[in-house]
């Protein structure tokens, strides 16, 4: 079996993909690419249609013997089941329909809002070609005017705050992570909430407990070892157009 | 011998997002109680189902005293809870892809069909009631992205601009599912799996709703693909559930291409 992960830098689904393959220590030839800069787009990296539509937006492409991959949160499970490391999900049905449940809630809710906000701290420079999806490539256009809308910025920052408040909640019985053992789940949301403490700073401001976690996840080893291989100053502030805001509000 | 916990299973039609576990659970063989909820009746917001789940929305299941949300998670818990038959793959790829299909449906695909369907079916069917009566139904929904829905079906007011983005995405997904389904005999693998029962339920009225983009001649892989589903005795006895048109015969699945 011969894996290749092409990342961004360790931010977002990158962080997720990296972190969960060091967690697991599974092995793969990693290639970096400038998601920002659109080169998943590009002829480097193979194509598929799950990459070209996955609506996670701009992340990074596991391909394994040939097959290229998108989605982090189901990237990471497939790593999950490969590597020879620690499980990154619990082994009880129930366990495990817990943490699908909180990923899809980050993914549908908080990843978009993240997306969105980071973008717009940050744009693209500009939009790259070969973007097959139609409303991706609308987004990319947007980003690089800089094209944002108040409400949508407004609702984004109630997004965070709403995150952080049920992460505050969640680890109350005095948790360390957000399923009992540490999972998929901390990855995903400390992935795509480690930029906002910087852009949403009010959402985290009285959250002790969310301040510890998020002290905690970036300390693990896999953690560091993906932020180490950051090619800029902060990674947390490099963004590319994201998953969607949902249409239906 | 420990009783067996029960299983209960609150849904309105056998299709979207109820029919998803619904299917799931006939099969896998598992019994359960079904709980049927009137979703035009509004059943979803009332005390005696929020006392179950809270944010009133549909499907939800019991499994003892454990309370479960979220159709497509409910899927994957009775598929790993109970025995029977397998519904994920076991090569590792291909349970990926069950996962980036069900997710591709759920965010992507079913909102499209949804607007167009609350647009022309749920919209209308409650629109005639008393405008107060209808208010107050809304205040009682949990979940304020699911009150600014109801609103908008109700009075109309998805825009001819939003309209044109779902017809545009229900003819992407037409043409990817197509494409899929002339890859493999399934939509994610060589065996029928969750992606399979997702998918049927989002799209088994695909020849009824949108003929001009699939039938016999433009999309005759997801012609077979319903057709196989449809025949499956599951399928069947998950329909019996059924009260209303919705679940009514698809003749044009029953039995070959024209």
């Amino acid at each position: 079996m011969t894996i290749t992960l092409y990342h961004g830098e360790p931010n977002g689904p990158s962080l997720t993909v990296l972190a969960a393959l060091f967690e697991k220590g599974a092995d793969a030839s990693l290639e970096r690419i400038d998601l920002a800069a659109g080169e998943r787009h590009g002829a480097h990296v193979p194509h598929a249609m799950e990459v070209n539509h996955s609506i996670e937006g701009e992340g990074p492409v596991l391909v394994v013997d040939g097959i290229p991959m998108a989605d982090s949160v189901f990237l990471a499970c497939y790593l999950d089941d490969v590597g020879p490391g620690p499980a990154l999900r619990p082994s009880e049905p129930y366990d495990r329909w817990r943490m699908m449940t909180w990923c899809r809630y980050i993914v549908e809710r908080v990843a978009p809002a993240a997306a969105y906000l980071g973008v717009a701290a940050n744009p693209p420079a500009r939009v790259p070609q070969g973007v097959a999806s139609v409303d991706l490539a609308e987004r990319w256009s947007d980003d690089v005017a800089g094209k944002i809308d108040d409400a949508r910025r407004a609702d984004s920052r109630d997004k965070i705050v709403q995150a952080v408040e049920r992460i505050e909640r969640e680890l109350s019985d005095g948790r360390d992570w957000l399923i009992d053992a540490f999972s998929i789940a901390d990855l995903e949301s400390y992935a795509w909430l480690a930029g906002m403490t910087e852009l949403v700073p009010e959402a985290f401001a009285d959250h002790p407990r969310t301040a510890a976690w998020l002290a905690r996840v970036k300390a693990r080893p896999a953690v560091t070892r993906a932020l180490a291989m950051a090619t800029s100053a902060a990674p947390e502030r490099v963004w590319a157009p994201g998953p969607e805001i949902n249409r239906w509000g | 011998m420990a009783e067996t916990p029960s299983v209960t299973l609150y849904h309105w039609e056998p299709n979207a997002n109820s029919g998803k576990p619904m299917l799931t659970l006939f099969e896998k063989g598992v019994a359960f109680d079904s709980h049927y909820l009137d979703l035009l009746n509004f059943d979803q917001h009332k005390p005696d189902y929020l006392a179950i789940n809270p944010l009133g929305t549909i499907p939800a299941m019991t499994h003892g005293d454990l309370v479960l949300t979220e159709s497509t998670a409910i899927m994957e818990y009775v598929d790993e809870a109970f025995p029977g038959p397998r519904l994920m793959p076991d090569s590792l790829v291909d349970a990926w892809r069950v996962r980036w299909w069900m997710k591709f449906m759920d965010q992507w695909l079913a909102p499209s069909f949804s607007m167009i369907g609350w647009s022309v079916f749920v919209g209308p069917s409650v629109r005639s009631r008393d405008p107060a009566e209808l208010d107050a139904a809304i205040e009682r929904i949990p979940l304020p992205e699911r009150r600014i829905a109801w609103r908008k079906a109700i009075s109309g007011a998805f825009s001819a601009e939003e309209m044109a983005e779902s017809q545009r995405r229900v003819a992407v997904g037409i043409g990817l599912l197509e494409q899929a389904l002339g890859q493999r005999e399934w939509l994610a693998s060589d065996s029928y799996s969750l992606a399979d029962i997702n998918g049927f339920n989002l799209a088994y009225a695909l020849p009824l709703s949108q003929p001009h983009l699939s039938n016999d001649e433009l999309t005759p892989n997801i012609m077979r693909w319903l057709r196989a589903i449809y025949a499956r005795p599951a399928t069947k006895s998950c329909w019996a559930l059924g009260r209303t048109d919705m679940a009514r015969r698809v003749t044009i699945l029953e039995g070959e291409p024209a």
